[in-house]
């Protein structure tokens, strides 16, 4: 059987309910109406849609329709006759996973769902459409730096979330030493809101430790790993020694291209990045443009001082490592204990590089 | 009388199938069954790949296509009976 | 006109390199031809009698005159010199190698143009009036909103295989010549009370076995919501559309089946869901659309010309309309000489229609549902130019509505669904009326014509309708009478038995004489019709044939 991943996004939360049995599996035909389905998803953690012909589209509709109306937020699969060239409007419509009849064409599947970088029409999931794309100019972006000046972060976190990109937005998270502010700030807003967590393979054991202790004190539902893929690992870092000899490319491999593969299911991410951090950060505005795709930055003003406070008022989980002297914290390669107050001087210390790459500092009067 | 015809996959041209098993343009080169064996043949052609596209068999007589079907095969064979392909081949013809 | 910014042009190339991929898996096996066929024929490409067909989409209808070159290039440098312009205002190639066609589109993308659904089970290239943005009784102009929705559909996701094809009209004047209420979904530009425009909507129109006309929907739908409303009806169709039997799959057959009103609350119980979501249209992608069709202003407004040779004096009478901005002019170019072939064009023709597009027409060129071409501005005092060098390319027969200016599909000379010939029978149709002077003086009458039940020549909604049938391999012709395809829509009624193809030209043209006797002052021959019924008009059909 050839499973194919259509998301680049591994939902630990679901595969655990789906390993541990908790949860149904369903499988219903693409024929399926979703309205006769409405009591038996709520219980379901994965839905198998079986397509009998390719041609049969109601099983789109029927995902859209799951996705949409009913909520589901379980693992989708679309399983029997699928055809390599209907991967991006299965993807669009809200499948996670494909098991086609026919195992042979596994290359064209994964060619199929990176042909298309354009799309017209909003749908479940899979990029930025064309009309969003010519909507939103920079002064756009002006006037959302005016209307979330003098807004404190957590309105920020909610307004972002709820009203200018509902179900388009993320958080990214390296579940490092000061992450847990803003990912509180997600709890009390929409603890439902994707986090990503960018786990190159290089992490400390200490973050992955972190990452779940936060996840489970903070209940946060919707967590989702990104990982580099292991065919491009076994290619270009066979000796798991890249980030000695280029870091730049180790950085590549393990964080911006991993990140780059699931991008256009947003159309903005929640950073946590902050002012103070210094470097190219100095400036760091609250919404920013980074190749094209929008940033938010809703503690880009926060002091070290405020940080420490609020963790202190929430009675916050601190990373284990911040006691051992790391104020910000990556890939074990490529992270050393802070100096002389400077939170990011421990990272890829001794070097000009300051950043791994996936915050690509494009002025916004650029564009 | 029976032969198989189909259209062949690069360019969509009519074809026929010979005794030998391979795909000419030209009817007179065509394989003819008698109508018990053609079935046989048929399933051969389908079951392979490459060439043509959609192979059927069609009736002949020894003018060429008969049958119900015999105009269609009729301007299969020899092209559309009227039209700009004609009125531009005389064109052509008249420079 | 539109043109394609950056998106635009990325989504065509992106397809023209998913299309050469789909060809090499054909060509490898690793695509069966069961699965190609639906992927070309998403792609506009039909495998016909003698090759392949491939059919270009010219989205409602408009052209420029460097698009018009590049088809005309394609037409000699591909095909055989000629292409075929459609009634649902494409152009067809009847002849190019399927290893070709991915070269083609690179050619046609080089020009903002593509072939993307012109074919298959999903939403087909939008119609509009191919008067829009000129004629003298429109509302508003259709063509920015056949371009949003043209947008929305292309690679819909959700609506690429649905039950079967799909077709959307826009129409916004008070004279109905996109057919809307032929289409499955029908949108009419009105304006409520209060001047406020938006749209009426048509569902469930169509011809082909099962002719129906449309029902109304909805009285009135803000611009905003057009996205969000046709993506309800899509998901009712997709999900509720028969898929069991090829014939009963249109969205016509389940509208019949769930009765209009249980048809519309299952739309608007869908649309509450999604209405207020992201399909809703920004005011500035509506103005940005909009700001590309703008017509002409022009200085100095000449009259019309009072002189001139008889043959330019009765073109103007016969093919000139009136455009909304006086001084100007829209003209059909007919592409219906006596004789011809209904809708070809060569290849020269081609060139000569640019360049009079260029210098006289404002750049653009339209197609018609009537297979002719429009230049729809054009200068008053340029209209005997654009005459002369039409005339002298064979492309000034003035008979625009007139009896031989006849609609007429492919038919068993090419395509691979015919039962009958449609071409010679329009060819001699055509010149038994004109050697009877029943061109020039039986006024306003359409006469289509189908090789098969199919209907793609449109003989349902025909004054006069011709439709081939197959009988024990021979071809028979059955006549219709009373179609029409405008707000006065109707579909044509079978009168008697078939006749031979030989017999037809002299039946339409006893039709038309028996017109001429019984007509009242002023009277076309629809309104004749209308009054005294088609059997009136049977007897002139068979007298001659039962003699």
């Amino acid at each position: 059987m050839l499973n194919l991943q259509l998301d680049h996004q591994s939902r630990p939360d679901v595969d655990a309910r789906i390993a541990s049995g908790g949860g149904e599996i369903l499988t219903v035909p693409a024929s399926a109406d979703w309205r006769e389905l409405k009591d038996r998803v709520p219980q379901a953690v994965q839905i198998d849609v079986h397509f009998e012909s390719f041609k049969d589209g109601r099983g789109f509709t029927l995902a859209s329709q799951l996705r949409g109306r009913l909520g589901f937020d379980g693992r989708l699969r679309a399983t029997g006759h699928v055809l390599p060239d209907q991967a991006l409007h299965l993807k669009r419509v809200g499948f996670d996973e494909v098991s086609p009849d026919r195992t042979d064409v596994a290359d064209d599947w994964s060619q199929a769902q990176t042909r298309f970088a354009t799309v017209y029409q909003p749908a479940q999931r899979g990029g930025e459409t064309v009309v969003a794309k010519r909507t939103r100019s920079k002064a756009d972006l002006a006037a959302l730096n005016a209307r979330y000046r003098g807004m404190e972060a957590e309105e920020i976190f909610e307004d972002a979330i709820k009203r200018i990109w509902p179900g388009r937005i993320a958080m990214m998270s390296s579940f490092g030493a000061e992450a847990a502010v803003g990912l509180h700030m997600i709890a009390k807003v929409a603890p439902s809101t994707p986090v990503l967590f960018l786990d190159t393979g290089r992490l400390f054991a200490q973050t992955e430790q972190y990452q779940r202790e936060l996840v489970e004190k903070l209940d946060l539902t919707n967590l989702r790993i990104i990982q580099p893929s292991a065919l491009e690992v076994a290619e270009e870092d066979a000796d798991g020694k890249l980030w000695s000899r280029n870091n730049d490319a180790c950085c590549t491999l393990r964080k911006v291209r991993p990140l780059d593969r699931i991008s256009e299911d947003y159309d903005a991410m929640i950073t946590g990045r902050k002012r103070f951090h210094g470097g190219d950060r100095i400036e760091l505005p609250v919404v920013e443009r980074l190749d094209g795709r929008i940033r938010v930055n809703p503690l880009a003003s926060w002091s070290h001082e405020r940080i420490d406070a609020y963790f202190k008022r929430y009675d916050l989980p601190r990373h284990p490592l911040t006691e051992m002297g790391y104020a910000s914290i990556g890939c074990w390669t490529c992270t050393a204990p802070a100096q002389d107050g400077d939170v990011r001087s421990g990272r890829w210390a001794g070097q000009s590089k300051s950043e791994c790459g996936i915050h690509r500092p494009v002025p916004v009067a650029a564009e | 009388m029976k032969a198989i015809t189909a259209n062949r996959l690069t360019d969509g041209r009519v074809i026929y199938r010979t005794e030998q098993g391979h795909w000419t343009p030209h009817l007179a080169e065509a394989a003819r069954y008698p109508a018990d064996d053609a079935g046989t043949a048929l399933a051969l052609a389908e079951g392979e790949f490459g060439v043509a596209v959609g192979p059927y068999l069609i009736d002949l007589d020894d003018a060429g296509p008969a049958g119900q079907k015999w105009r269609r095969e009729s301007i299969r064979l020899a092209g559309p009976t009227t039209g700009t392909t004609h009125v531009l081949a005389a064109d052509a013809g008249a420079r | 006109m539109y043109r394609y910014d950056e998106h635009d042009t990325a989504l065509v190339r992106e397809r023209i390199e998913e299309f050469r991929d789909q060809v090499a898996r054909r060509m490898d096996g690793r695509l069966t031809e069961d699965e190609f066929k639906p992927l070309r024929l998403m792609n506009g490409v039909y495998l016909q009698l003698h090759a392949y067909m491939l059919r270009v989409a010219i989205p409602y209808g408009a052209l420029r005159s460097e698009q018009m070159r590049t088809l005309a290039m394609i037409a000699r440098k591909y095909d055989r010199g000629y292409g075929h312009f459609t009634t649902r205002q494409n152009i067809q190639y009847n002849w190019p190698a399927l290893t070709d066609i991915p070269e083609i589109l690179e050619k046609l993308a080089d020009v903002e143009m593509h072939a993307i659904q012109t074919s298959g089970n999903c939403i087909r290239n939008v119609t509009a009036d191919p008067f829009a943005g000129a004629a003298s009784d429109e509302l508003e102009d259709s063509r920015p909103w056949a371009e949003i929705i043209r947008q929305w559909s292309t690679f819909h996701p959700e609506f690429t295989f649905l039950p079967r094809k799909f077709k959307i009209a826009v129409n916004g004047a008070s004279d109905d010549r996109a057919a809307i209420r032929f289409h499955d979904i029908g949108l009419q530009i009105v304006e409520d009370e209060t001047g406020q425009r938006g749209f009426e909507v048509w569902v469930g129109g169509g011809q082909g076995r099962t002719p129906r006309i449309a029902r109304k929907i909805r009285d009135f739908l803000e611009p905003r919501d057009l996205l969000s409303y046709l993506t309800a009806i899509l998901r009712v169709y997709n999900q509720h559309g028969r898929r069991d039997n090829l014939y009963k799959a249109r969205i016509k057959i389940l509208v019949d089946s769930l009765g209009i009103d249980a048809f519309r609350d299952e739309v608007e119980e869908e649309w509450g869901f999604i209405r207020e979501g992201e399909l809703s249209l920004p005011e500035a992608e509506i103005s940005r659309i909009r700001s590309f069709f703008s017509s002409p202003r022009i200085e100095g407004q000449t009259p019309l010309p009072q002189t001139g040779p008889a043959a330019f004096r009765s073109w103007l009478d016969v093919n000139r309309r009136d455009h909304q901005t006086y001084g100007l002019s829209s003209v059909v170019i007919s592409l219906k000489p006596i004789g011809g072939t209904p809708g070809d064009a060569t290849a020269d023709q081609m060139d000569i229609i640019a360049e009079l597009t260029e210098r006289f027409g404002f750049d653009e060129v339209r197609v018609t549902p009537e297979q002719n071409l429009v230049l729809p501005h054009v200068r008053n005092e340029d209209l005997f130019a654009v005459w002369e060098a039409l005339s002298a390319h064979g492309l000034a027969t003035a008979n625009a509505g007139l009896s031989t200016d006849i609609v007429a599909c492919p038919g068993l000379d090419y395509c691979n669904l015919a039962n009958a010939r449609s071409i010679p029978i329009a060819q001699a149709i055509s010149e038994t009326l004109d050697a009877q002077g029943l061109s020039e003086t039986a006024g306003d009458v359409t006469i289509k014509i189908s090789g098969c039940i199919n209907a793609c020549g449109h003989h349902h909604i025909a004054h006069i309708g011709v439709l081939g049938v197959d009988k024990r391999g021979e071809e028979f012709y059955q006549i219709t009478l009373g179609g029409a395809m405008g707000t006065d829509a109707a579909v044509g009624e079978i009168v008697g038995k078939g006749l031979a193809g030989d017999d037809v030209p002299g039946a339409i043209a006893r039709i038309l004489h028996h017109y001429k006797a019984l007509r009242e002052d002023g009277e076309d021959f629809i309104d004749t019709l209308r009054r005294l019924g088609s059997d009136a008009f049977k007897e002139a059909i068979y007298a001659e044939l039962a003699a």
